[in-house]
């Protein structure tokens, strides 16, 4: 692996970032950026902060320090400026997020649960409903619109979790160990499906994994440790 | 002794999480003391000898009667409260090859210790009370001392409670032993049979056979049994409509559904129906009793000086019962209400917490939550009210005429106990509030 330099401009771009619980420094100076088609996979052992960044950059949490930049039409909108409601709106228009788990509403059916964030921002259902169904068939899920999650294997769910972070036409996709609980086969599928939605869309992906096959399939790999990058590569 | 082991390490872990203990001990601790409180009202009653105290104790039936299943569903809600909180782990104990045996003691152990705490809590909370219960007038005067349970009966009392808490947590937790896999995962919403419509229909049927020919029944004690009964078998056919009806209507909130929470909201009533019906089931006899009365009282009310005082006593101590039991009635729904839907926030923390990851807002979740109680209470309340109105019509429309009032309070109870169900859940929120606000290190 070699250093790659990114010299297209950022989609989302972070400086100096800080941030401490209590005591514990999770975050102590982070520089960051992803480019619009690229994916950055952080890696890091436990408590080395990289869900911390990921909060970070996402608009969960705001950092005690330093600025997270959002590439809009409009131009660069500064995140931890927000309030809590405008950070959820950002997240709810902006962004696209796959858990670990999927984090599913199990009631729900496969095409409900992927229409519910356009449903958030106004949209009509039926017309939600129209854009889920489509992102479920690109995704190999034509046909499964009504199951309900639990009738769905681990690596449907997973594909459904995906589904959801696409329908919004998010510009920034963050997957937090998308394929932790996944089996290897499955997990390579998973991460096919997810580049193919989003870096091959010209989207950004934001990948926190302990995966080594999982960050391999990244444009970049960052690896912290105590809070700080401690080395950054060019994966594929 | 590695039962006992286990489930003080349980129960040592669960101090932690203070709510999920709290929850539980509250209800139980209500749940006892308005048990204990309708008790004595009812012992009251029964103490009296004269010519007038078997028409009193008929109408002391039917108040318990309306109050055994709020009563119930609120003690089994807390009782499942505390088994549920349980059930992840427990399935996990069972995966890892612990036996039926054991899970069952586990959860036996811990939700009836939280049930005993919480029902010696509301007994002293009934003793605290009883000088105001004591003041509340029947027949001209108040109720007095005659309100006092013995301690044999509040002891009695406690215990039932106990073993309420015990059976329903083994209930609960057949589907546990039974699959592991099949709690953890939630693969198939469960159905309702159209065949209780069928049931529902021959029981009416039977029952007001039975009311009909009650006329010529001179003997009190056969009265008292077939109001019992028919209040019995009628409370019995409401637990088999009732979730069917919520399933139809959820069914149909579901397909027209045009925003999130209301998607998410009948969604969540469809996930149970006979959870949903649970919570608000009582509330359907008090709201159809309460209408029924309130015309009777409309309608006797107005002669005035034409009936002797002892009638105007009886006209006046009806319309007494009814506002307590119509209270007591929504003020179990409430609890039951805010204990579930607390117990629901804590049980699906991640998902709420990934909620707010993408974006919905907190408005939105608390709204749905609230939808998923209120519409189904809503729909048992005024559905309950309407048919009683419709069963008595012609008298409904000459009461209304001859003393408005007297209905317009059965309305204003119904929607202050909508209110008050509406506030309770409202008490939920900081729950919500609090597992968005902590940080999850898997989130």
């Amino acid at each position: 692996m070699t250093s790659a330099p990114v010299a297209a401009p950022p989609a989302l771009s972070a400086t100096a970032l800080t941030k401490t619980y209590g005591s514990s420094t999770a975050l102590a100076g982070v520089d960051f950026r992803v480019a619009p088609g690229e994916s950055v996979a952080i890696m890091g052992a436990s408590g080395s902060g990289k869900t911390t960044l990921l909060h970070c950059l996402a608009g969960i949490v705001t950092p005690d320090s330093g600025s997270v930049s959002l590439a809009t039409a409009t131009g660069p909108l500064e995140i931890t400026t927000l309030n809590e409601a405008g950070r959820s709106r950002l997240r709810r228009e902006a962004f696209g997020f796959v858990f670990q788990q999927g984090l599913l509403l199990p009631e729900l059916t496969a095409i409900e649960n992927v229409a519910l964030p356009l449903m958030l921002t106004g949209t009509d259902r039926r017309a939600a409903e129209q854009t889920a169904a489509m992102w479920l068939a690109v995704l190999g899920l034509a046909g499964y619109e009504s199951r309900r999650i639990g009738q769905l294997s681990g690596g449907q769910a997973q594909r459904v979790a995906i589904a959801r972070a696409q329908t919004t036409g998010a510009a920034v996709v963050f997957a937090d160990e998308p394929t932790g609980a996944l089996d290897s086969q499955t997990s390579a599928e998973v991460m096919d499906a997810l580049i193919r939605s989003t870096t091959d869309r010209g989207r950004s992906l934001v990948v926190v994994t302990h995966d080594e096959s999982v960050a391999a399939r990244c444009s970049r790999v960052l690896r912290l440790s105590d809070g700080r990058i401690v080395d950054e590569v060019s994966a594929r | 002794m590695t039962t006992l082991r286990l489930a003080w390490l349980f129960g040592r872990r669960s101090v932690s999480a203070r709510s999920t203990v709290i929850l539980p001990v509250v209800a139980f601790a209500v749940v006892t003391a308005l048990l204990l409180i309708v008790a004595g009202g009812a012992q009251a009653f029964f103490s009296w000898t004269d010519e007038r105290a078997g028409l009193y104790q008929v109408l002391a039936v039917i108040a318990l009667s309306l109050l055994v299943v709020p009563l119930v569903a609120l003690g089994g809600s807390a009782a499942r409260l505390s088994a549920r909180r349980r059930d992840d782990r427990l399935a996990s104990l069972r995966l890892l090859g612990a036996t039926p045996g054991l899970v069952t003691a586990l959860t036996v152990i811990e939700s009836t210790a939280l049930a005993v705490a919480g029902a010696i809590a509301g007994a002293v909370l009934s003793l605290l009370l009883s000088p105001l219960v004591a003041l509340i007038p029947f027949r001209g005067e108040p109720l007095g001392t005659s309100i006092l349970l013995s301690p044999v009966w509040i002891v009695v009392a406690v215990a039932g409670i106990g073993a309420l808490a015990a059976l329903s947590a083994v209930v609960g937790l057949r589907g546990v032993i039974l699959s592991p896999l099949g709690v953890r995962t939630r693969q198939e919403a469960p159905r309702v049979h159209w065949i209780r419509v069928l049931i529902t229909a021959g029981v009416v049927a039977l029952v007001i056979t039975a009311m009909s020919v009650l006329q010529s029944v001179a003997d009190v004690g056969v009265v008292i049994a077939v109001f019992a009964v028919g209040f019995g078998g009628s409370i019995a056919v409401l637990n088999l409509i009732g979730p069917w009806v919520l399933r139809m209507v959820a069914s149909g909130q579901a397909r027209r559904a045009r925003t999130a929470r209301r998607l998410l909201a009948a969604r969540a009533v469809l996930e149970s129906p006979k959870a949903a019906w649970r919570q608000v089931s009582g509330v359907a006899m008090t709201s159809f009793m309460a209408v029924l009365a309130g015309v009777g009282i409309a309608l006797v009310g107005p002669m005035g000086d034409s009936v002797d005082p002892s009638a105007r006593e009886l006209i006046e101590d009806i319309r007494t019962g009814v506002l307590i039991t119509v209270v007591a009635s929504f003020l179990m729904v409430a609890c039951s209400a805010g204990v579930n839907q607390a117990a629901a926030v804590l049980d699906r923390r991640d998902l709420y917490v990934s909620l707010d990851r993408i974006g919905m807002p907190v408005r939105e979740m608390n709204a749905a939550r609230s939808r998923a109680i209120l519409s189904p209470l809503r729909i048992t309340a005024i559905g309950s009210a309407v048919t009683a109105a419709a069963v008595v019509f012609p008298l409904t429309g000459m009461s209304l005429l001859l003393s408005p009032l007297t209905l317009v309070m059965v309305a204003a109870c119904l929607t202050a106990g909508v209110l008050l169900v509406w506030v309770a859940l409202r008490a939920t929120r900081p729950v919500l509030s609090r597992v968005l606000s902590e940080p999850s290190p898997s989130l």
